[in-house]
This record gives C-alpha cells, sequence and structure tokens, in this order.
C-alpha cells in the first residue's frame, strides 16, 4: 500500500491539474487503471479470526452475485450472512458475511462489496481465486482503492496521506495526528490560504486581461498586495513550527549522554523495555552509537545510547566519544544522564559545564537545544540525606535499579515531546511531511519575488508559481477558478 | 463583444422542397459531372473564411461555400479585432499565414496596442476596423487565392460513407447536398456555421428564426447532425444598437486616441495602411440610475434575459450587468464603424429590449440625449455542438474527415474564429493528403490552449480567450508567435509561403546573430556606469559584465545601448522589431 500511496502521490503532484484531469480522461480515453473492477484483501496477511476482501468497480454487484448466488445482492450498507461458492464450479467456499456499497456512497466512490470471510489462509486464496475468475474482475494494484478514492474526489491528497499515516500510526500521538489529516484539517488550513492566493491572483489577472478597458474599482492592485503580506505572515508562522510534525512521524531524535558509567544504556534499556544496550559496571562499556524506536509517552522517538564522554582514551572509545558529540548536535531531545552520588568529580563536572549549561543558555534565541537532566543511581544516596548540591541544574531523581522516579521523568519526557513534536491533541494542524514544508516554503519563497517584481506579467507568474505549490497540497488550481472569481467579483466584458 | 460570425444561409427544410434530413449513405458512383474538392469550407465567416484559405495555401483544391459571397468577411458584431488575449491568438493565425492581420492592417482606423506598461508577455495588439474595408479586401483576398473556389448555395445535408478502418468514427463524410437538391463531393467537409443552426434572433418578447438580422436560419443540418449522435447545447449572445454618428454629442466626452506610429498586426508588415494622423478616435461615457430603472421596470418585456440559455460572463448584456452589479456607472465606448460611416458602435450597451425602449435608455446617456438609433439591438440564441466530440486537430470522433470550427464548437469571437478556422484547414487538408494531424499544444500557442481546453472541458458559455487561461504566458508572447509556428506550418502543413519563411528566417538568424554580439561585448561594470549612465548598474561588481548583461535593466534598451557603442550594435536598432525582441527574450545567462 504504501510504495502504491507514493506512486500516486507524485502522479497527483505532477498532473497539471490533477483531480480534475483524471476525471477528464475517464470520459474520453480510459483513465490508467479505470473502468475495470479490482479485488484484493484488505486486511493483513497470515492466519486470523476474520479477513476482508474489498472489491471496486462497476463489476462489483455481479462479482456478489456469482459467489453468492442464486441470491440478491443485499440492500445497500447492511451486513448479511451468505454461503460463498466458486462460481465455476459451485462448490462451497465459506460462510461470510457480505456488505454492499453502492456508489457514489463508498470509499472509493465506485460500486463496492466486502466479503467478510473466516481468516484462514485457504479460505481467503479460495475466495480471491473465484473473484479473479469473474469476468471484469482483476487483482488491485498496491494504492488503487485509495488511487480510485482520490480520483473521484473522495479524499484529498492530504487526506489520502493521513490515511496512509493512520494505518501506519505506531503510537497514540501519531494515532490522533494521522486521523485529524484524515479529518482534513491541513487540507481546510491550506485550502483556505489557497482560496486567498487564488482572490489575489483573480485581482492581479483581472487587472491584466481587463484593466485597460473596463472600469474595475479602484485599488485592486493594492488589495492584491495586502492579501499576499498576510498570507506570507500566515506561512512564515507556520513554517517555523514545521519540524515538528515530521518528527511526530518519523520520530524524534532523544538522545541519551553523560559520562561514563552514569548508567545511560540502564536508562536506555529502562525506557524500551528490552536489553538494547550491554550493561556493565565498567566505565567505557557502550562505544558505539546504538539506536532503537521508542514509544515514549505515546510519541514516537528514536532513543540513542552514546558513548560516555571523556577524554584520553585508547582510539576506538575515541570514535565513539566523537560520535556521541556529533549525535548530541542533531539531537531534538538530550536526556543527560549523571550518577547522582558522583556529582563531584571531573568527568560530572566537566559535562555539566560542557554539555548541560550550554543547551540551558542558548535558550533566549529560541532554538535552544531541548534537554532533561536525570541524576540516576538515586537509590545510593542517603535517604533523607542532603540534596545531591543546590549548584545542579533543574534535575530530575531517578534509579534505573529500582524504578523510582520513572513516572515523573515520563512525566517530563511527554511534555517535552509534545514541544518537539507539537501535541495533536491541541494547536494547528502540523506539516506531517517534508514534501508539506517544501511546497509551502517554496510558496513564501515566489510571493517574495511577486513582491520584487516591476513587470506585472511577472508578478502575476510569480503568485501562479505560489498557488502552483499551494495546489499540490490541497489539489484543484485550473484557470477556471480563476475566471470564476474575476467575473463574480468584477463586472467586466464589453 | 458578440460575433455573428459566419455563415452560409441555410434555407429553412420547411420552406423548400423536402429533403429526408437524415444523412444519406451514398456509393461511389456518382452521378458524371458532380464537382469534385479537396476539401468543402461551409460557411464564409472569420472561420470559413480562413479555413479555406488554410486549406488552399496547403495545396488542396477548395471549395467555399457560402449563402452570399457578398457577405465573407462581415463582422457582424463589433467593428474592432484583438485585444488582450485575442491580439495573442491573431499573431498565432498570422504566424501560420492566416489572413485576419493582414486584413486588418489594410483596414484599420485606430490602432492601439493596450497594457503597454505591464510587460510585453500581455501587450494586446487591437484596432478598430472599417467595417466595409475589411469586407472588401477579404473579399479581394479570398477571391484571388489560388486553388480557392467560391461558391454560392445553402447546405442542407452530408453525404456519407463507409468509414475508414484505420480511424475511429462510424462514418465518413464525402460531400454536401445543398438546398436544390445538387451535390458537391468532397475529401473533408469543414463545417462553419456559426450562429446559424437553430439561429433564434430575440428582441423584447418577438422571436424569429434567423441566424443573423436579414438572414435565415440552418434547420436541416442541425437536424443531420443531431441525428448522427452529435451532443448539440445551446448558447445565446447579443449585439447593441447602432447609433446615427451626427446625433451624437461628442465635444461633452472623453475622447481616447490612436497609438501614433500604429503598430501592425502582421509579422510580414512594417506599417500599416492609414497614416497616423487620419485615425479616427473613440469616446468614453457611462450609464446612470435612470438607464438602470429603465432596465428594471421592463425585465417582463424582455424574453433573452429570462432564458436560461448561457450567455458570456465577460460579455454582459447592459440587463445583465444592471442585475448582476447593481447601482453602477458601467462604461458606453463609442465606437467609429468606418472612415465614411454615420454609424457609431456602442460598446458596452447590448441589448435586448423592445426597439422603443432601447431608444429611450440610450437617449438617458450623457452625449447621447439626442442619439437616433438606427439599428436595435438584439439577441441571438443558437445550436454548438459539445466541442468535446471533436479531436485537437478539430476533426470530430463520430464522422471521419469531417471538421468542426468556430462558434459551432462553442466559442466567441472573430479571433478565436480564425483561429480554429487556420487549424481546420490545415487538418482538413493533411488528412486528404493522409499525413499525420498539424496540433499546436498548451505549451506552444494560445491556439493550443483554446483546443485543448474546448475539447477536454468543453464549454458551457461562449468560450472567449484570456491571457489567464494560458499556463505559459510568459514565453507565449504576441511578438515571437513567428518563431514557435511559423517554421512548424511551413515544414509541417506547408500553410506558410516563401516570403513569410523567409522573413521568419532573417529574424531568427539576426535575433541569434545580434545575442552573440551582445554576449562578445564585455566592459567592467564601472565602465557600463559611465557609457549608461541613466542605468542603475553596481559598481561593487567585480566581475565583467557583457552588454547582455546590461541589456536585463529596465532603463537599457537597444536604442541606449547602441548609442554607447554605436559599432557594432547600431545596426541592430535600424529593424524596430528586431530591437524589442532583443530586449524582451530571455536568452539566458550561462
Amino acid at each position: 500500500m504504501w510504495r502504491g500511496l507514493w506512486t500516486l502521490v507524485t502522479w497527483a503532484a505532477h498532473g497539471p491539474r490533477s483531480p480534475r484531469s483524471c476525471m477528464r480522461q475517464a470520459s474520453g480515453a480510459p483513465a490508467p487503471g479505470s473502468g475495470a473492477t479490482i479485488f484484493a484483501l484488505s486486511s493483513g496477511q497470515g492466519r486470523c479470526g476474520i479477513a476482508v476482501i474489498r472489491t471496486s468497480g462497476p463489476a462489483s454487484g455481479h462479482a456478489l452475485r456469482s459467489l453468492t448466488a442464486p441470491r440478491d445482492v443485499p440492500p445497500p450498507r447492511s451486513a448479511c450472512l451468505r454461503l460463498l461458492s466458486d462460481p465455476r464450479t459451485g462448490e462451497p467456499l465459506d460462510r461470510a458475511l457480505v456488505l454492499w456499497f453502492p456508489g457514489p456512497q463508498s470509499f472509493t466512490g465506485e460500486d463496492c462489496a466486502e466479503f467478510h470471510v473466516h481468516g484462514g489462509p485457504a479460505v481467503v486464496s479460495g475466495v480471491l481465486q473465484a473473484l479473479g475468475s469473474v469476468p471484469g474482475l482483476r487483482p488491485a494494484e498496491a494504492g488503487e482503492f485509495t488511487r480510485r478514492a482520490f480520483a473521484h474526489g473522495k479524499l484529498s491528497l492530504t487526506e489520502v496521506e493521513g490515511l496512509a499515516d493512520l494505518i501506519h500510526a505506531e503510537t497514540e500521538a501519531q494515532r490522533r495526528q494521522a486521523l485529524r489529516q484524515l479529518d482534513g484539517e491541513l487540507g481546510h488550513l491550506c485550502r483556505s490560504w489557497a482560496e486567498t492566493l487564488t482572490k489575489a491572483l483573480a485581482h492581479v489577472e483581472a487587472y491584466i486581461d481587463f484593466g485597460e478597458d473596463d472600469n474595475l474599482e479602484e485599488g485592486v492592485l493594492e488589495r492584491a498586495d495586502s492579501e499576499v503580506r498576510e498570507l506570507e505572515v500566515a506561512l512564515g508562522a507556520h513554517l517555523r513550527d514545521a519540524r515538528r510534525g515530521q518528527r511526530l512521524r518519523s520520530g524524534a531524535h532523544v538522545v541519551v549522554a553523560g559520562p561514563p558509567n552514569a548508567g545511560k544504556s540502564s536508562l536506555v534499556n529502562l525506557l524500551s523495555r528490552k536489553p538494547v544496550s550491554i550493561v556493565s559496571p565498567e566505565p567505557g562499556t557502550t562505544r558505539d552509537v546504538l539506536e532503537t524506536p521508542v514509544d515514549l509517552a505515546g510519541f514516537p522517538a528514536l532513543l540513542s545510547d552514546t558513548a560516555g564522554l571523556r577524554e584520553g582514551v585508547g582510539p576506538v572509545e575515541q570514535e565513539g566519544v566523537r560520535r556521541a558529540r556529533e549525535r548530541l548536535e542533531q539531537a531534538d531531545l538530550i536526556l543527560a544522564v549523571l550518577d547522582a552520588s558522583d556529582l563531584a568529580s571531573p568527568s560530572s563536572c566537566n559535562f555539566l559545564d560542557t554539555v548541560v549549561t550550554p543547551a540551558g543558555a542558548q535558550s533566549p534565541n529560541g532554538s535552544s537545544q531541548r534537554l532533561l537532566l536525570v541524576l540516576n543511581k538515586s537509590d545510593l544516596l542517603l535517604p533523607r540525606g542532603p540534596e545531591p548540591s543546590p549548584d545542579v541544574p533543574p534535575h530530575l531523581l531517578l534509579s534505573c535499579l529500582t524504578g523510582e522516579g520513572l513516572d515523573g521523568l515520563l512525566e517530563a519526557l511527554r511534555k517535552e515531546l509534545a514541544e518537539v513534536c507539537g501535541d495533536p491533541a491541541t494547536g494547528p494542524p502540523l506539516l506531517t511531511r517534508a514534501r508539506h514544508q517544501h511546497h509551502l516554503q517554496s510558496c513564501l519563497d515566489a510571493l517574495g519575488l511577486y513582491k520584487q517584481a516591476k513587470d506585472l506579467a511577472l508578478a502575476a507568474e510569480a503568485l501562479r508559481v505560489a498557488r502552483g505549490h499551494l495546489t499540490r497540497l490541497t489539489g484543484g488550481g485550473g484557470t477556471e477558478e480563476i475566471l470564476d472569481l474575476i467575473f463574480r467579483d468584477f463586472c467586466v466584458g464589453k | 463583444m458578440f460575433s455573428f460570425r459566419g455563415c452560409g444561409r441555410w434555407v429553412a427544410a420547411s420552406l423548400t422542397k423536402q429533403h429526408p434530413p437524415s444523412a444519406r449513405l451514398s456509393g461511389e458512383n456518382a452521378a458524371p459531372g458532380t464537382p469534385r474538392f479537396d476539401v468543402v469550407v461551409v460557411g464564409g465567416g472569420h472561420a470559413g473564411a480562413e479555413a479555406a484559405a488554410a486549406a488552399a495555401r496547403c495545396g488542396s483544391r477548395t471549395l467555399l461555400l457560402t449563402h452570399r459571397a457578398d457577405a465573407i468577411g462581415q463582422m457582424s458584431c463589433n467593428p474592432s479585432f484583438g485585444g488582450i488575449g485575442k491580439g495573442h491568438l491573431m499573431r498565432e493565425v498570422d504566424a501560420l499565414d492566416g489572413l485576419c492581420c493582414r486584413i486588418c492592417d489594410q483596414s484599420g482606423v485606430h490602432y492601439k496596442v493596450l497594457n503597454r506598461r505591464k510587460g510585453p508577455a500581455v501587450w494586446g495588439l487591437r484596432a478598430q476596423i472599417d467595417r466595409k474595408l475589411y469586407k472588401q479586401n477579404m473579399q479581394k483576398e479570398i477571391l484571388n487565392t489560388p486553388l480557392l473556389t467560391v461558391q454560392e448555395g445553402a447546405v442542407e445535408d452530408l453525404i456519407l460513407t463507409e468509414p475508414e478502418p484505420e480511424h475511429t468514427g462510424k462514418c465518413r463524410v464525402r460531400g454536401v447536398v445543398l438546398v436544390d437538391g445538387s451535390t458537391v463531393f468532397a475529401e473533408s467537409v469543414i463545417l462553419t456555421t456559426g450562429t446559424f443552426l437553430r439561429g433564434m434572433m430575440v428582441i423584447g418578447l418577438e422571436m424569429h428564426p434567423a441566424g443573423r438580422l436579414g438572414d435565415q436560419p440552418s434547420i436541416g443540418l442541425a437536424q443531420t447532425l443531431e441525428r448522427l449522435g452529435f451532443v448539440v447545447g445551446r448558447l445565446k449572445t447579443g449585439t447593441p444598437p447602432r447609433i446615427a454618428k451626427e446625433s451624437i454629442n461628442f465635444s461633452i466626452l472623453n475622447k481616447q486616441t490612436p497609438d501614433n506610429p500604429p503598430t501592425p498586426f502582421s509579422f510580414i508588415h512594417e506599417t500599416v495602411w492609414i497614416k497616423p494622423e487620419d485615425q479616427l478616435p473613440c469616446y468614453l461615457t457611462h450609464t446612470n440610475p435612470r438607464v438602470d430603472e429603465i432596465v428594471l421596470e421592463n425585465l417582463h418585456l424582455n424574453s433573452h434575459v429570462k432564458e436560461t440559455t448561457r450567455g458570456p460572463r465577460y460579455c454582459p448584456s447592459i440587463e445583465s450587468k444592471v442585475l448582476r452589479f447593481p447601482n453602477r456607472l458601467h462604461q458606453v465606448w463609442l465606437e467609429p464603424e468606418g472612415l465614411d460611416s454615420g454609424l457609431i458602435y456602442p460598446q458596452g450597451l447590448s441589448v435586448t429590449l423592445p426597439a422603443e425602449l432601447q431608444e429611450k435608455m440610450i437617449t438617458c446617456i450623457r452625449g447621447l440625449e439626442k442619439a437616433k438609433m438606427v439599428q436595435p439591438g438584439y439577441g441571438v440564441q443558437y445550436d454548438y455542438l459539445d466541442p468535446r466530440q471533436i479531436t485537437p486537430s478539430l476533426e470530430t470522433h463520430l464522422v471521419q474527415r469531417l471538421f468542426f470550427a468556430g462558434q459551432i464548437n462553442g466559442t466567441t469571437g472573430y479571433e478565436e474564429a480564425a483561429a480554429q478556422g487556420v487549424i481546420a484547414g490545415i487538418n482538413a487538408s493533411l488528412r486528404v493528403r493522409r499525413q499525420p494531424p498539424f496540433i499546436i499544444s498548451r505549451t506552444e500557442g494560445y491556439i493550443g490552449v483554446l483546443i485543448d481546453d474546448l475539447t477536454t472541458l468543453g464549454t458551457n458559455e461562449p468560450y472567449r480567450m484570456f491571457t489567464s487561461r494560458a499556463e505559459f504566458r510568459l514565453s507565449l508572447r504576441p511578438d515571437n508567435a513567428d518563431s514557435r509556428l511559423t517554421f512548424r506550418g511551413y515544414k509541417e502543413a506547408g500553410c506558410v509561403s516563401q516570403q513569410r519563411y523567409e522573413r521568419a528566417s532573417w529574424m531568427k538568424s539576426s535575433l541569434e546573430e545580434g545575442i552573440s554580439v551582445l554576449k562578445s561585448i564585455e566592459f567592467s561594470s564601472s565602465k557600463w556606469k559611465k557609457l549608461i549612465p541613466e542605468a542603475s548598474i553596481s559598481v561593487s561588481k567585480s566581475l565583467p559584465l557583457r552588454a547582455l548583461d546590461v541589456l536585463k535593466y529596465e532603463e537599457v534598451d537597444m536604442e541606449v545601448l547602441a548609442k554607447a557603442i554605436p559599432e557594432p550594435l547600431k545596426k541592430y536598432t535600424e529593424c524596430r522589431e528586431l530591437a524589442q525582441r532583443l530586449k524582451i527574450e530571455d536568452w539566458g545567462c550561462e
């Protein structure tokens, strides 16, 4: 499904007038893949209780009747129990629930049928083979159901992407975000931008095509200018948050760092609930960067265990230290780990000075690196003993050994990751893909060119390019929309 | 703008001897003496004239069938050609050696390039045209075109035969049947019937069958096309009343003066026929609330406005302007109909009220207080065929070798008609020679945009060209239509004369030579600054600048460059068009 969706996305993004063009092709030469009725196993592969097989296309009703003969097609959108049998041999295949979704009120907009069969491999392959023998039916290509839904205007491009993300969502926050996108929130936002831009462009185009001969009202170009300025502000603000959605989709980089033997690997194993790293009392056990994807408080994260930071060791460990520092620079969130019982040691002090303090100090310019300071081995501290040190920055106490303080750490991680990834439960819709960010940035760049252009045809071209980028996210973008606006807003023509 | 382009008079079937209106299937054994042509063009309007001339230029023996030879080249609506978008189409027609630009350069009375201050991609060549001269010059051109025969006659039916198996289509056209029962055989047939298919004229509550004022509509042919399975739609358009020139008080109105010197339409003309100072002015006046009142009080007397048939949004009648944009003053341009014409065309005042109310409305407009209406405005409703039924070569999917061009495809405007006419003429001829069709893509020209929009999207209102329809507007400019189309037309279609081909080749090589010279001249930026102080050249750049780079500054053109460096640049300013094109084109910056 995944590759299929991407093919679809590329296909749609590069089509000149995306959704419309495929509708049009349908009337003349058949669009690639349209016309035929497709079928596929829609639930996962392998032995299971229930498997769902779907068909979409004009022959769906015929397929349903062929397999359930001699029964009629069930009432639309209600489940009926039917005996399925092979139309060629009449051999019974399974007793199954079948559903009938006549188009256009179906997922793809075409006539669809669903067969909820028992999930044994023999049953599934028997039903698939039976469907394949019905004239006009062929197996679906990857992503083809969604492609048809897109082609029939059932899903917009961002909704398709949201659907793909929903199918692949592994954490709570990812699921929420994908569902919001599938509901079209990102699409709505982009569409409202695209509407503003289309209107500004329509006014510029009206000025070009009619300004000389017809009496357009005063200030047509000035209004377009102010609309473009407002759009620039809105896009700029949204783009500043752009990385968040991508982090939410592909995982935030959380790097565990600290001096040797502070318990970094123990923390990684604790958070990932599996022995990712070898743990030993010997300093310098971890020499390379070890990565593991984890679900941290509902957010996806790529957790990196790194070598303890120290100088003057052998070449292998030195390379590990270099890699650790490199990884620190790319981190979305640093989990800094110190031994609570060893804060006064040179390596602890050095780490506090070189990593922890600089990360906090950068915060005024807004591009600070997020860091959580964890003091491990709290079990070694004396009960009701003095606080480790008043000089140590804000921190959390944790014992990887006893698990004490883990709840507090998870809560702190949730808050930090909600900042880093954006919280899909609140806030504006996120740009979950680099593609979104690319087109919004290109749109913004083109708006900059609009302001510079002295030749009005060149200025309009900049707006056309800008609109082209936005419509890669929203669909649409034909010239008729511009003409409709021109004739709605102005009394032109002689 | 309403163009009742076109057309032959197809006498209504009921008025003449009864033919079965169904298409006939004929054998090849025609009666001896039946005339045979390669291409038959039905209709002598702007599409028909261009189609017939283009087919003949391509070497086909061509017959132009029109109900009245003296109506060839008639401008049925506004007395002007060109404009923004439309002017672009005309330059492309000219690049393919079409007629309308050359005829306009011989017949205009007021030439003006629109959008001069908005960048060369959207300059719009336009001219007020003397109707009488245009018609005379067009007829002279048509009657002197080799291989082209003109015959008067009204077409009633098509002769059809078995289809060619290697092409799609359910039958093939073999010729036409005239209203008197005689037949003409043809290898290809082009229909350019304008507003004549079931045309109805409307004034107030009265409706008369007519294709144009005083001309009968065509009903038999419309029935034939419908019977063949063509999907038919209905459109409406209209034209304003005409006013006696001497009854207008011009002295209190705003005057619009033409360009001096006028810019010719055609690539092969350096000048136009008229002396700049002999050109005629246009005048501007406005409607007022009294006009709104007359329209609104009399809607019940106005059946054209109430009908659901789609009219053009961009060529609205005064009624629809008042209804859609109330409480505004609307412009009315008073345009001359010709040098010695006593008529004025009030552009913007298209109206279908009963005649006496039209006169009442006119006289409450400033400057027209004592105006005499010579001919009332009227509306026309007519059949068009869904243009998704034709291919990009304008041949129909249903009937092989049958081509449509002009208003029959749902367009409006002389220029849109002419553009389709040239393409239909070329392709009808290529089809006879069994050569591949001549197709212009959206990236190559406005003609491509026009035909692609029509054949893929169809239209539900009369289709007019705008520059906003062209995705590649920056490169599809009026100045470079020859480099886009003339060479293709010469090599692939054979529709371009040797003279024009040589002119385009000379321009191409001069441009290339000019560019290489401009690239070869290199000075430091400070030297350029001294040579051309008026240019905002930054002297901080250490790299040397080429003359080509300096030409990109807004303040610099070839004249300025040649003044600074007469040798070798002076010779590139001798041809105004060459100098301008060197400035406009983006020659890259490798």
